[in-house]
């Protein structure tokens, strides 16, 4: 126990706390400018100064641990003199230009001056003078007004981890800048504008149109780029979004937000949003009323159910829809039109992953908390980059490092360059091959843990692999492989993050069951990446050819009846087609009409050319959208649809942590889940709901695993997996799990040739990332990345234009070199236009029923 | 003094340093066979009972500080040798290093024993490049001859030793800035506690020593602590060097008690002022340290006598002034010293000394304004007692110094302005 | 920027002497000094690259140590201390000196590239101030008369 005195009043401690600490949690207010709660203390500003009985010296509270019997004293004559002398230095040299600088309002610099009375202008000379620097399109720096108080250098190193930013030169000369001095070549998290206490670091995109006191509302809600779902509240002013910040409740971003968070908030109050109802007429699409639309909509889907069957439609939903658009989307299909026929992006490879994972280890098996990760003893990643697609999940990475937790990455590390202790990056084939040798090596040194002995049975049938032919087929160096199967072996609780890179290859049913068999030989977590916000509740809501909401199996009768009864419905008893196979029925006419629901197909699935073929071939395609997407503009009906800032709802993001969206701004469609409802109505299906809340009320009655649970329960942050109860795993449901044929892959691998992988972009994450100008600034032009060795043997310097074919076809792109790439894999990002889909062939993997990446090999150059 | 041979300076009038071979004929590393025949234990307690301070300016108790580090419990330890000799005025670790580089390396390994550190690492500073060659020859002859390695004189003593060398920063001769630069950082110091002893290099415990207290380490088994705390003043006793620079006729580097008087040092040693012109005024113990009216030079030498004088002992470095100097002059040389210097971590430092700087600018120029050496005053109060380290702290004291002393001096500045 | 293997092999013999190539931070920075002569934006890249640093970060250090310097250097680096000791005893008239002979002020290099000059904090040479370093020899008690001819020695 420790017991200090602070200003007379007595308080008690259990651990060490700081003076700062203490006082706040007295109640008394110690003011400091280099402080911030998310970083270490670091004493420079010198502002907290107080005085502690028996010390000579004035000492800094921030920095300063209490302990037992200390009496410190907060605001005598001294110390208020001293803070007096600080803010006179710190003020000597700011310009006094608060009128037009960005952070007033919300300056601390400002808000201390006016409490400690303005410096005196005893300071004769002139001020240091520097331009302020708008070489950067996000992100202005004035470096006048910095007062060094390094908490955005602290913040990039210690906590983002991007190091972007130094401190440069020293003393009286010192300033805070990029290494180029003028352009940020950073991840964008902006998460230095947060701490910046004064205006030195400002946001581009609200430049002088940001001021506390005009914003007319503040709305947490969650952020719609990723299934990480950070909490972030929007500010809004005359119905637009002026700026986004991030949020403290109720996800675990507490305080940070990654770029998309931060700046892609502009792609809702982009100009070319889609504001009426547009109609193909003599091959055009014109402006309609609402009306006419959803009735044109009801009478051409009745009249090709009526000559073709109810399977001659089909749905699909994108992972940017909320679970009430979801829930009321597959009701629609299933009870309206009365098929099967229903997917999203999720079934491209989260959701096959998930099922995949669930058979064998219980449902909720991949619902972990992302803190979790830091906490766990190793970290294995494996099929993309997670400091880009989920990059706040990434941090935990991050940090786990920095704790010494090691890190092994299989594929390319991206923003885990500097953050693993071994990668491994190589063909898709090999990877599989170094799984199943991984399998073996990890198999060699844990005894099962004889929870599933169906499983250890499967186990125990895998063919042995040794390292050194993963070695040879990998061209890894067989001792680093040695090595990091040491470290694997040596893990007892890791957490293991998968991407969607793994899934979608023509071995991913083999990575899977790899994956499985080390997850559990190794006591590990799993993580799915999850790149779209609302993927799970997509898997949740059953928008899946076979699946009811709450995951549970069309195939259950006594579910089905139970949910016909609830609903007074009768639901179609064939499974469906999934995503995949409804472009390949679309493309052989199988398909009449497809519905749409927020998504870009041309943009998610590999093979452009194909998919585009395969759209162009529906007599009958509607899309909801929100902008004219590709796939909007082959429609013979575009709906406008609503943001998500423009809505309410609830997303359930990769840990099952189940959030609230809310509406900030006013916008100019019609929410989806009412859309569907009104054209479920002339169809005979009337759901009558008034509100998202009666939605989500009726989920909760048919959806066991979303039981009781009310938006009033959510917004308590009574979110959290599993909801109303205990776990919901099972035991194994394994049988006919094939044993993969791992020589055949070892032989497949074996052909030479460049092969091209994606890289998972933090800035095109998937078509939301295209309508903000911001995040399109940072990174405007599609590109190849290609190792050293390989762009020395063509004499390619980076910036060079090179073409990259393949069977599916060619484009031509900037080449950048990357040291770490192996001579026979070349990168390249999705892309609008110039992305990776555009030299995949169309081929699917029909274990899992995923379209695949992997298997064109591509030439480089003329 | 004079009855006694140089410890420290040994070989100093000579061109070109002592080799080992040299260094063995003279009793070099016997005080090594002599502590290793020794428990750890019983070399700290003769450097306790030797009532060492440290010579690297702030004066702390040597055999203390080492017991904190042997009182972790942590086993991988560092000792440190600060050889960044920043302070102006100073150039007495240098004439170590270069005239007599095994003896620094000889109390090197005697430290390192009795602290239990298996590695080390000098830090010299980049203006010394010719005594990092010495150095670096003189660590691999102690290699050679076994008293550098894994087995030192085969007693299954590890000690290994490296070289690091700064490049240009004044606050890396602070021990916590000295650790960051060492491990390739900006030479900001940081927060205490933790203490080096417990938290230093590579989050190690870690002993950091000037270059002079770790020379004085074999004397002191060799004669032992007893003895050695028998020269010079009871409160602090020991050999010293001081670094004399300015109007002295020989300036040099002298090896005296400490306790020694500034008259004796100026007078005797230095054979008073060129030209015999008068004193007008005397820095101590480098610019870090207050300066002295030529009434207060029968003061003796040493960190507690100094103290009661308003100055401080420091490095030891005497800079000695005679009537011809402006004293608002080299009161903005000192200041501009430290503003180049400072870190820039905290805010008094920073902007404060930068502004004293700009005040005296204006005064030497002749364009001083009333008022400014109450300025003066006031800007170094405000910065004193406020700064993250000493060197704001010392930049204040150094201002505030010069005007008390030379008060008219600085008045006559505005006057003419 | 092409580089000899000499460095790389340097570098990754200087790895021996710490248990964290950060250590190797500044030695590093000192080759690639020795070798260019400076720092420029390039070099502070491939040490980041080879050092697994941040860029930035390898930045934020090297300009803190007023010894790397990033920009281009002359032949001969001529570093004359003005410190107290040498600014009494004259080492401030010395700067005239080499105004009036070379053109050369503080922080300039002469347009034939052979000098560069900056000013020294105390180089630890003041019993023989004023001193002055040129590149790694240290030459005291300069007078306003001898100082050209010690210059004179570097081409
Ligand atoms: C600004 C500043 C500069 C310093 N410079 C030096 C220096 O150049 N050499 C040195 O030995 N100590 C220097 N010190 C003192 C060191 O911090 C430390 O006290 C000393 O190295 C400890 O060794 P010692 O106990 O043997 O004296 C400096 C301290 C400060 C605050
Ligand atoms: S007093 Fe402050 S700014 Fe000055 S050197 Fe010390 S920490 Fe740096
Ligand atoms: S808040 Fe404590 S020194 Fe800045």
């Amino acid at each position: 126990m420790i017991t200090v005195t602070i200003n007379g009043t007595k308080i008690t401690f259990v651990k060490p706390v700081t003076i700062l600490e203490a006082a706040r949690a007295a109640g008394i207010d110690i003011p400091t400018l280099c402080h911030h709660d998310a970083l270490k203390p670091y004493g420079g500003c010198r502002l907290c100064l107080v005085e502690i009985e028996k010390v000579p010296r004035l000492q800094t509270s921030c920095s300063q641990q209490v302990s037992d019997g200390m009496v410190v004293r907060t605001e005598t004559e001294k110390v208020v003199e001293a803070r007096r002398a600080v803010l006179e230095f710190l003020l000597i040299n700011h310009p006094l230009d608060c009128s037009h600088c960005d952070k007033a309002g919300e300056c601390e610099l400002q808000d201390l001056a006016v409490k400690y009375g303005p410096a005196t202008g005893r300071f004769a000379e002139s001020k240091r003078k520097y331009p302020e620097n708008f070489e950067d399109p996000l992100i202005v720096r004035n470096r006048e007004r910095c007062i060094l108080c390094s908490r955005c250098v602290r913040m990039c190193d210690d906590v983002q981890g991007a190091s972007a930013l130094c401190v440069a030169n020293r003393g009286s000369k010192a300033y805070v800048e990029p290494f180029s001095g003028g352009r940020y070549d950073c991840e964008y998290c902006g998460n230095c504008l947060s701490v910046c206490p004064v205006g030195a670091i400002t946001s581009r995109l609200h430049r002088h149109g940001y001021r506390p006191w005009l914003m007319e509302r503040e709305v947490a809600t969650v952020c719609s780029y990723c299934g990480v779902g950070c909490s972030l509240v929007l500010q809004v002013r005359n119905n637009s979004v002026v700026r986004s910040v991030p949020g403290t409740d109720p996800g675990f971003n507490k305080g940070i937000l990654c770029a998309r968070g931060r700046f892609g908030y502009d792609c809702v109050n982009n100009g070319d949003k889609l504001s009426v109802p547009l109609m193909r007429r003599d091959g055009e699409l014109e402006p309609v009323t609402w009306e006419e639309a959803i009735t044109h909509i009801a009478h051409r889907l009745e009249e090709i159910k009526r000559d073709n069957g109810s399977d001659a439609v089909a749905g699909i939903i994108s992972g940017r829809c909320t679970n009430e658009d979801a829930y009321v989307f597959q009701k629609f299909l299933r009870g309206a039109i009365g098929t099967n026929n229903i997917d999203s992006v999720a079934g491209l490879a989260y959701g096959p992953a998930q099922r995949f994972f669930e058979r064998i280890f219980g449902q909720g098996v991949t619902a972990n908390y992302v803190h979790g990760i830091s906490n766990s003893d190793g970290i294995f990643v494996i099929g993309g980059d997670p400091t880009a697609v989920n990059p706040v999940l990434g941090l935990q990475i991050r940090s786990a490092h920095k704790k010494g937790v090691p890190v092994i990455v299989i594929g390319y590390p991206g923003g885990l360059k500097r953050f693993s202790k071994h990668t491994f990056i190589t063909s898709s084939p090999a990877e599989t091959v170094l799984l199943a040798a991984l399998v073996s090596e990890v198999r060699q040194m844990k005894s099962f843990p004889g929870e599933r002995p169906a499983f250890d049975e499967i186990i125990s049938g895998l063919q042995p692999v040794p390292l050194k032919s993963a070695a040879e087929v990998g061209r890894f160096g067989l001792n680093e492989l040695i090595d990091m199967a040491n470290t694997l072996s040596n893990m007892t609780n890791p957490s293991i993050i998968i991407g969607r890179d793994i899934v979608q290859t023509s071995t991913g049913h083999m990575n899977l069951l790899f994956l499985a068999a080390l997850a559990y030989l190794l006591n590990g977590k799993v993580y799915l990446l999850s790149e779209l916000p609302n993927e799970q509740g997509l898997l949740d809501m059953g928008c899946q050819p076979d699946m009811l909401p709450s995951g549970r199996p069309l195939a259950i009768e006594s579910f089905r009846k139970r949910c016909e009864e609830t609903l007074g419905i009768v639901l179609p008893s064939t499974p469906g087609l999934d995503y995949a196979e409804m472009i390949e029925a679309a493309h052989v006419g199988k398909i009449k009409a497809l519905y749409v629901m927020g998504e870009d197909a041309a943009l998610s699935l590999p093979d452009t050319n194909y998919v585009r073929d395969a759209l162009r071939n529906i007599e009958f395609l509607v899309v909801q959208d929100r902008f004219l997407t590709e796939t909007a503009r082959h429609a013979d009906v575009v709906l406008p649809a609503l943001s998500w800032a423009e809505k309410e709802g609830t997303y359930t993001n990769l840990e099952r942590r189940i959030q609230l969206t809310r509406k900030a701004v006013e916008g100019e469609g019609i929410e989806e889940w009412k859309i569907i409802s009104e054209i479920s109505k002339i169809l005979g299906l009337d759901t009558g709901y008034r509100d998202v809340t009666d939605v989500f009320a009726e989920i909760t009655r048919i959806s066991h695993i979303y039981r009781e649970v009310t938006h009033d329960h959510i917004a308590g942050g009574k979110c959290m997996w599993p909801y109303g109860g205990g776990p919901l795993r099972h035991d194994a449901h394994i049988e006919g799990v094939d044993l993969p044929d791992i020589i055949s892959v070892m032989k497949n691998s074996e052909a030479g040739g460049v092969h091209v992988r994606r890289e998972a972009h933090l800035f095109h994450s998937q078509n939301a990332s295209r309508f903000s100008p911001a995040l399109q600034s940072i990174s405007p032009e599609p590109y190849v990345k290609m190792s050293e060795i390989l762009a020395d043997r063509l004499s390619i310097r980076s910036g060079d234009y090179v073409k990259v074919s393949t069977e599916a076809g060619s484009i031509t792109l900037a080449a950048y070199r990357d040291p770490c790439l192996p001579e026979n894999i070349v990168l390249i990002p999705p892309f609008e236009k110039g992305g990776i889909f555009e030299v995949t062939k169309w081929k699917v993997n029909p274990l899992i029923n995923v379209p695949v990446l992997d298997g064109s090999r591509a030439t480089i150059g003329e | 003094m004079n009855s006694r041979e140089s410890v420290l300076l040994k070989n100093a009038d000579r061109p070109g340093p002592a080799g080992i071979d040299e260094y063995g004929e003279w009793g070099g590393y016997r005080s090594l066979h002599k502590a290793l025949s020794m428990e750890p234990g019983q070399v700290l307690d003769e450097v306790k009972k030797s009532g060492l301070r440290g010579r690297g300016g702030a004066g702390f108790p040597t055999g203390m500080k080492w017991s904190f580090a042997v009182a972790d419990p942590q086993t991988q330890k560092y000792l440190l040798c600060n050889a960044d000799e920043g302070e102006p005025g100073t150039f007495k670790d240098r004439i170590i290093i270069e005239k007599n580089p095994h003896l620094l390396i000889e109390g090197m390994v005697i430290s390192a024993y009795a602290v239990g550190a298996a590695s080390g690492y000098i830090y010299l500073r980049g203006e010394y490049p010719k005594a990092k060659d010495i150095l670096l020859r003189a660590i691999k002859e102690a290699y050679e001859k076994n008293y550098l390695g894994d087995s030192i004189l085969g007693k299954g003593v590890v000690f290994h030793l490296h070289i690091h060398c700064g490049a240009g920063a004044y606050i890396c001769g602070e021990e916590t800035a000295l650790i960051e630069s060492l491990e390739g950082k900006r030479g900001q110091p940081r927060i205490k506690p933790p203490f080096p002893v417990n938290e230093g290099f590579s989050s190690k415990p870690t002993v950091v020593n000037n270059v002079e207290t770790l020379a004085n380490i074999p004397y002191i088994l060799e004669i032992g602590g007893d003895e050695y705390a028998k020269i010079g003043s009871p409160e602090c006793p020991g050999l010293k060097l001081f670094s004399v620079s300015g109007h002295v006729k020989r300036p040099g580097v002298y090896e005296l008690p400490m306790g020694v008087t500034l008259r004796e040092i100026i007078y005797t040693h230095c054979g008073g002022i060129r030209g015999d012109r008068k004193l007008k005024g005397v820095i101590p113990g480098g610019v870090s340290t207050p300066v002295l009216l030529p009434d207060t030079i029968d003061c003796p030498m040493d960190f507690f006598h100094l103290g009661k004088v308003g100055s401080m002992l420091g490095s030891g470095a005497v800079i000695v002034f005679d009537e011809t100097v402006d004293m608002v002059k080299v009161c903005l040389r000192i200041t501009k010293f430290f503003e180049h210097e400072s870190c820039g971590k905290c805010t008094p430092c920073r902007e404060g000394v930068s502004w004293l700087r700009a005040v005296l600018e204006r005064m030497s120029n002749g364009s001083g304004r009333g008022g400014d050496k109450d300025l003066l005053t006031e800007v170094s109060n405000n910065i004193a007692g406020k700064t993250f380290c000493p060197l704001g702290e010392n930049a204040a004291a150094a201002v505030q110094s010069f005007v008390n002393n030379f008060g008219d001096e600085f008045k006559e500045k505005i006057k003419s302005g | 920027m092409a580089l000899d293997n000499k460095i790389l092999d340097e570098i990754n013999e200087l790895k021996r002497k710490y248990e964290d190539e950060r250590s190797c931070l500044l030695p590093a920075l000192y080759l690639f000094q020795r070798e260019y002569g400076w720092l420029s934006p390039e070099a502070l890249e491939r040490v980041a690259e080879i050092l697994n640093i941040p860029k930035a970060t390898v930045k934020g250090v090297s300009t803190f140590y007023a010894m790397f310097s990033h920009k281009p250097m002359g032949r001969h680096l001529i570093q004359l201390c003005t410190n107290v000791a040498c600014m009494i005893m004259g080492g401030e008239r010395l700067l005239d000196i080499l105004k009036g002979r070379y053109g050369l002020e503080p922080n300039l290099t002469t347009p034939d590239r052979r000098f560069s000059l900056v000013i020294m904090e105390c180089i630890g040479a003041c019993d023989t101030a004023p001193a002055m370093l040129v590149d790694t020899d240290l030459h005291g008690n300069l007078t306003e008369e001898n100082i050209i001819g010690i210059l004179e020695r570097y081409e």
